[in-house]
């Protein structure tokens, strides 16, 4: 991930007043963990799986801080039954924020489904999401995914690709 | 020792925390041993959220004594949790885990703790040290005391009957209203806006 792109995103984070950072590392943001570890605004939560940080991002709605989930897009599999039962149950939202594996140029077989199951899970979940893929559009989809959730109370997504995660 | 009886020991205990619960017939019933608490508890219809969802709580409002009611299917639903509290280390988390060893609102069914499993030993292998079972109504009553006062995470497993209280008032709301309900207390009694007006009329 480019050092401007970390950068954008860490701004538009605190620009959305978030202040907790739930996460599950992956490769695609490898510099980004680190960066948002490091910064003394953030309480960064690391967690054992994504299903356990939509949950805790919640709990953190419910706090009335903001909070955002960081995420491989996989992670959005593992983290469908939370999201299901605070969003569609009780309209408790979680923004999440996720590499885009298996977009065009990806180069592992592995990461493959990882695409073939994103766009339609966050479809079939009824999930607002921007696929995101230069830096100067980081700020106003993450502005923009909080201003929604908070307004709909249910959830939101941004995925980074391209350049901006290799 | 019944979970009905632990919980109006427990809610005797309460005043301004805030509690979050599972599902199935420990709903009901902590709206009756509590009525007090009804508007400070949130009722998640949830496996594998209720600690998780405590923890983000008590993450957020740091001065506020937070109160997970989880149990052992919805516990083991999500292992990790303990090993998320145990490094994270909140001072403000007391979760209790009432242990039927059953899946009772489907029929009673056993859960893995009918077998060999012990979730104290697994909640202190993760690395919560205050991690204790209760048999007995003064052992729970005891270490709710403690764990109401602990400043480090602190973990009650409440080994209880399988029974449950069918006799009591039913809750009418439903998850959404309950989020409601709660987040308003949250605003109230904290001074805040969590949920506020839209732009426009």
């Amino acid at each position: 991930m480019k050092q401007e792109a970390v950068d954008a995103v860490i701004a538009a984070l605190k620009s959305a007043g978030v202040s907790v950072v739930c996460y599950l590392p992956d490769s695609l943001f490898k510099e980004l963990y680190p960066a948002l570890d490091a910064d003394s605004d953030l309480r960064t939560i690391r967690v054992t799986n994504e299903g356990e940080g939509a949950a805790i991002c919640g709990g953190l709605f419910l706090s009335g801080k903001r909070a955002v989930l960081v995420m491989e897009n996989s992670g959005l599999r593992a983290a469908i039954e939370p999201l299901a039962r605070m969003g569609m149950g009780a309209g408790i939202p979680v923004v999440m924020l996720m590499s885009y594996r298996g977009d065009f140029g990806e180069n592992n077989w592995w990461a493959v489904p990882h695409a073939m199951t994103m766009e339609p899970l966050l479809q079939a979940m009824r999930v607002p999401y921007r696929v995101v893929d230069e830096t100067k559009k980081i700020n106003e989809a993450i502005a923009g995914a909080f201003s929604l959730s908070y307004a709909s109370y249910y959830h939101s997504a941004v995925a980074l690709t391209g350049n901006l995660v290799r | 020792m019944t979970r009905f009886e632990c919980m109006q020991a427990f809610a005797r205990k309460l005043k301004n925390e805030l509690v979050i619960l599972s599902l199935g017939a420990s709903v009901d019933e902590w709206y009756n041993a509590a009525p007090h608490m009804r508007e400070a508890s949130l009722f998640q219809q949830q496996l594998g959220c209720v600690t998780p969802q405590a923890f983000g709580l008590a993450v957020g409002l740091p001065h506020r004594r937070v109160v997970s009611l989880d149990t052992d299917g919805g516990m083991m639903f999500n292992l990790g949790i303990m090993a998320t509290l145990a490094n994270e280390q909140p001072k403000n988390l007391l979760v209790v885990i009432w242990d039927n060893q059953c899946y009772q609102s489907i029929g009673g069914p056993p859960t893995h703790t009918a077998g060999r499993v012990d979730l104290e030993k697994i909640a202190r292998g993760a690395g919560i040290d205050c991690a204790f079972t209760a048999r007995t109504l003064e052992q729970f009553d005891a270490l709710c005391q403690r764990g109401l006062a602990a400043d480090e995470p602190f973990i009650i497993v409440a080994k209880v009957d399988a029974s449950s209280r069918r006799d009591v008032k039913r809750k009418h709301s439903d998850g959404r209203e309950d989020k409601y309900v709660f987040v308003r207390h949250i605003e109230a009694t904290e001074g805040i806006v969590i949920m506020g007006p839209s732009e426009h009329n």
